[in-house]
């Protein structure tokens, strides 16, 4: 699977670009506990006149989406058949309480159309589809922290059987003030604000976040950022860089102390997006970002207490392979390879 | 036969027309409907549900209770705990209800207090239907549960064939599974489309849906495992189409162009024409818009003379557990040779000009189409077939 495109957006902003110079600049403190995107970032209006009804999630799925789309200049003739696979672990919570507050505070009876319609999970990429004029497969799914992984397994199997030639693969999440009280309530919020992706721990800190991510991944040369493999057809082991997507949200970190012997050099940059079932698409694009770069990025936080090798220089670098490695809630691992070629 | 060939090797269903093969086909032989105002919960909606009577609970959330139900009949006819540890097996399930963390009481006590109890939470996060079917098993394939609206069911029979035909499991179960629930009630009414009587799917006079639950699964593999596993199924999947409108957020392309893109890709994957579908399971919801587009396209790529029914009457519109459910069904037509009548449906439309199955009727033909539509202009159609 070929990377031609790359969206997103995140806390600091839009794009690639200012994913680099995010990460040029290292950590931030959220200002209130948490990584919220501001309206202003909500700035597309080429995209956004077309959606004045929709809610921010399907703001924020659309704006990544027709990010990477753009990014990855498809042909016309190409487009048509174009498929879609977005995955999310909570959907537009916000929107489903707020739904919620029209049934108690009017009625069921008085409740808002426009509210309903957009509190379905797929409501986001039915904009999308809307925007890019695309008529191929498009296909929503929650698989909570195996989300984005399950999302790039139906990629390759619909690349694998011709289904589609190129795919949008996406994730995204919203922060909520609910999300905030079940993940204080079940998870344990970092009291100074920051994710610390490296402490391996049974109860780390979570700080909540949200964004969007979406990849153009294809099955046609030429490679323009990078190739991504997943599961068992990983088979490469020596790597350059492993990318651990410890941010909390999954609870138990302990199983990424396993990999301290297995890779010569870890980083995380989590704490530059926030905690997220769906944080894996955010770890990878910042992986494609190293490889079309060939740079390294310092990790944002160097807490490490297990002193494992990390990566905290920022320079240019002759990187082959990246490994980034999930594990769910019970210790299952998710790995993904991207390579130069 | 030709193109693709996926053994079905075992089924389950629950819905208000029964909680097994057997009552089902009982509820389709007397031509049983089970519509009456809800009772799970309290709703000043007057309108007409179909509501199951689930005899178990497992204490999840009431729709990972109806797929454990369905699942528990497809796996047993499957033959699946004998052989769970040699092959990779794959779940993927469709929902609406499931997916989301809608529960209102825990909400209005949030709401009122800042703070609610977390067992709601809890029981949500344990009920993601692939993820606990998976675990309830042990299996240990691909798992993926579809939040693509009402087609949601057919995407998940899609998604395990693509799962397949790339190897990336042996044996897939998959289907849809939903709950009745105060949101969508609420949603639905507030929309406009849901009928105060029962519904009349295709009738010149269809007010519109009624709201449904259930679970429909079926259980599919590779054709060489099923040989394997010297499992002798006769019913195949042969084809998958999936297609969006691009045209809007809760209504059909009126035109049925993206449905018609949909049945197509999956008649090409089949390997057969038009001509070859001996009937149609349509989605069929009774809404004005859903049944005209859907006739449209009937009449366009089938001809006038196509025999199809919608199921809706018996069952009620289960969302994202439809396409699941009436996978099953059709299956059972090509089973037991007959489909039965279209119920509710009395008066021809004019603008759709043709009608559903008046009567039970014999199948004669090979291959059969499920198809379902969905908010985000998702259409979905699935092939089957008998030997």
């Amino acid at each position: 699977m070929n990377v031609k495109g790359v969206g997103i957006l995140f806390n600091r902003g839009k794009g690639i670009e200012k994913l680099e110079n995010s990460l040029l600049k290292g950590f931030a403190l959220p200002e209130n506990g948490y990584y919220k995107i501001s309206q202003e970032l909500f700035c597309d209006e080429l995209i956004l006149k077309n959606m004045r009804r929709a809610d921010d999630f399907s703001k924020l799925v659309a704006i990544a989406a027709i990010d990477a789309f753009k990014d990855a200049q498809l042909d016309e003739t190409d487009k048509e058949d174009l498929g879609i696979i977005f995955a999310t672990s909570f959907g537009p919570h916000p929107t489903t309480f707020k739904f919620l507050d029209d049934i108690i505070s009017f009625g069921e009876k008085e409740a808002s159309p426009t509210t309903f319609s957009h509190s379905v999970h797929n409501a986001a990429v039915s904009y999308v589809s809307n925007l890019i004029q695309n008529r191929g497969p498009t296909i929503t799914i929650t698989q909570f922290v195996e989300s984005f992984y399950q999302a790039l397994i139906l990629a390759k199997s619909w690349l694998t059987e011709k289904r589609c030639k190129n795919i949008l693969v996406g994730a995204a999440d919203q922060y909520g003030e609910v999300m905030n009280y079940i993940c204080n309530k079940k998870l344990k919020l970092a009291k100074d604000g920051k994710i610390k992706p490296f402490s391996f721990k049974k109860n780390p800190d979570v700080v909540p976040g949200e964004g969007a991510v979406f990849l153009l991944i294809s099955s046609e040369e030429p490679v323009k950022y990078c190739k991504i493999e997943i599961g068992s057809d990983t088979k490469k082991d020596f790597v350059d860089l492993c990318i651990v997507d410890t941010d909390g949200m999954s609870g138990n970190e302990e199983f990424y102390l396993s990999l301290k012997e297995k890779y010569p050099l870890f980083a995380s940059y989590t704490p530059i997006f926030g905690s997220m079932l769906t944080s894996m698409a955010f770890s990878l694009v910042t992986g494609i970002l190293m490889l079309k770069n060939q740079k390294t990025y310092s990790v944002p936080v160097e807490e490490n207490p297990h002193n494992i090798p990390l990566c905290n220089k920022t320079e240019s670098k002759g990187i082959n392979s990246i490994a980034c490695i999930k594990y769910n809630c019970e210790g299952k691992q998710m790995k993904i390879l991207l390579s130069k070629q | 036969m030709s193109g693709l060939k996926f053994p079905v090797t075992g089924i389950g269903i629950i819905s208000a027309c029964g909680n097994n093969i057997n009552e089902t086909l009982i509820s389709f032989q007397s031509l049983k409907r089970n519509g009456k105002k809800v009772s799970l919960f309290d709703s000043k909606i007057d309108c007409p549900v179909f509501e199951v009577n689930l005899k178990t609970s497992y204490k999840n959330m009431r729709t990972l209770d109806l797929a454990l139900e369905a699942v528990k009949q497809a796996v047993e006819e499957s033959k699946l705990l004998e052989v769970r540890e040699n092959y990779r097996i794959g779940v993927c399930i469709g929902t609406t209800i499931a997916s989301q963390l809608n529960d209102i009481n825990f909400y209005r006590e949030y709401r009122k207090s800042g703070e609610a109890p977390i067992d709601s939470v809890n029981r949500y996060l344990n009920s993601n239907l692939a993820d606990a079917i998976s675990k309830y098993y042990n299996f240990d394939g691909p798992k993926c549960t579809v939040a693509n609206a009402c087609s949601s069911g057919t995407d998940a029979i899609g998604i395990g064939l693509s799962w397949l035909k790339a190897d990336m499991c042996d044996i897939v179960i998959c289907g849809g599974a939903d709950e009745l629930n105060i949101v969508p009630l609420s949603g639905f009414f507030s929309l406009g489309v849901m009928s105060d009587e029962l519904c009349k799917p295709f009738d010149k006079n269809r007010k519109g849906l009624n709201l449904g639950e259930g679970a429909g699964i079926i259980v599919i593999e590779k054709e060489e495992i099923s040989k394997k596993r010297n499992m002798k199924s006769k019913f195949y999947v042969n084809g998958y189409g999936l297609s969006c409108d691009a045209y809007h957020l809760t209504a059909p392309r009126p035109d049925g162009s993206g449905l018609s893109k949909a049945i197509l890709k999956a008649l090409e994957e089949a390997e057969i024409k038009p001509e070859d579908i001996s009937f149609i399971n349509a989605h069929g919801t009774s809404t004005i818009d859903n049944d005209k587009t859907e006739g449209l396209v009937f009449k366009n790529l089938f001809g006038g003379k196509i025999d199809f029914l919608s199921t809706k009457g018996y069952t009620g519109h289960t969302l994202g557990a439809a396409g699941g459910i009436e996978a099953v069904f059709t299956i059972l037509g090509l089973k037991e040779g007959w489909i039965p009548a279209s119920i509710g449906f009395e008066n021809i439309d004019e603008t759709i000009g043709l009608e559903p199955t008046r009567e039970r009727r014999e199948v004669k033909g090979k291959y059969a189409l499920s198809t379902s539509l969905a908010f985000g202009g998702n259409n979905s159609a699935l092939i089957f077939s008998r030997e």
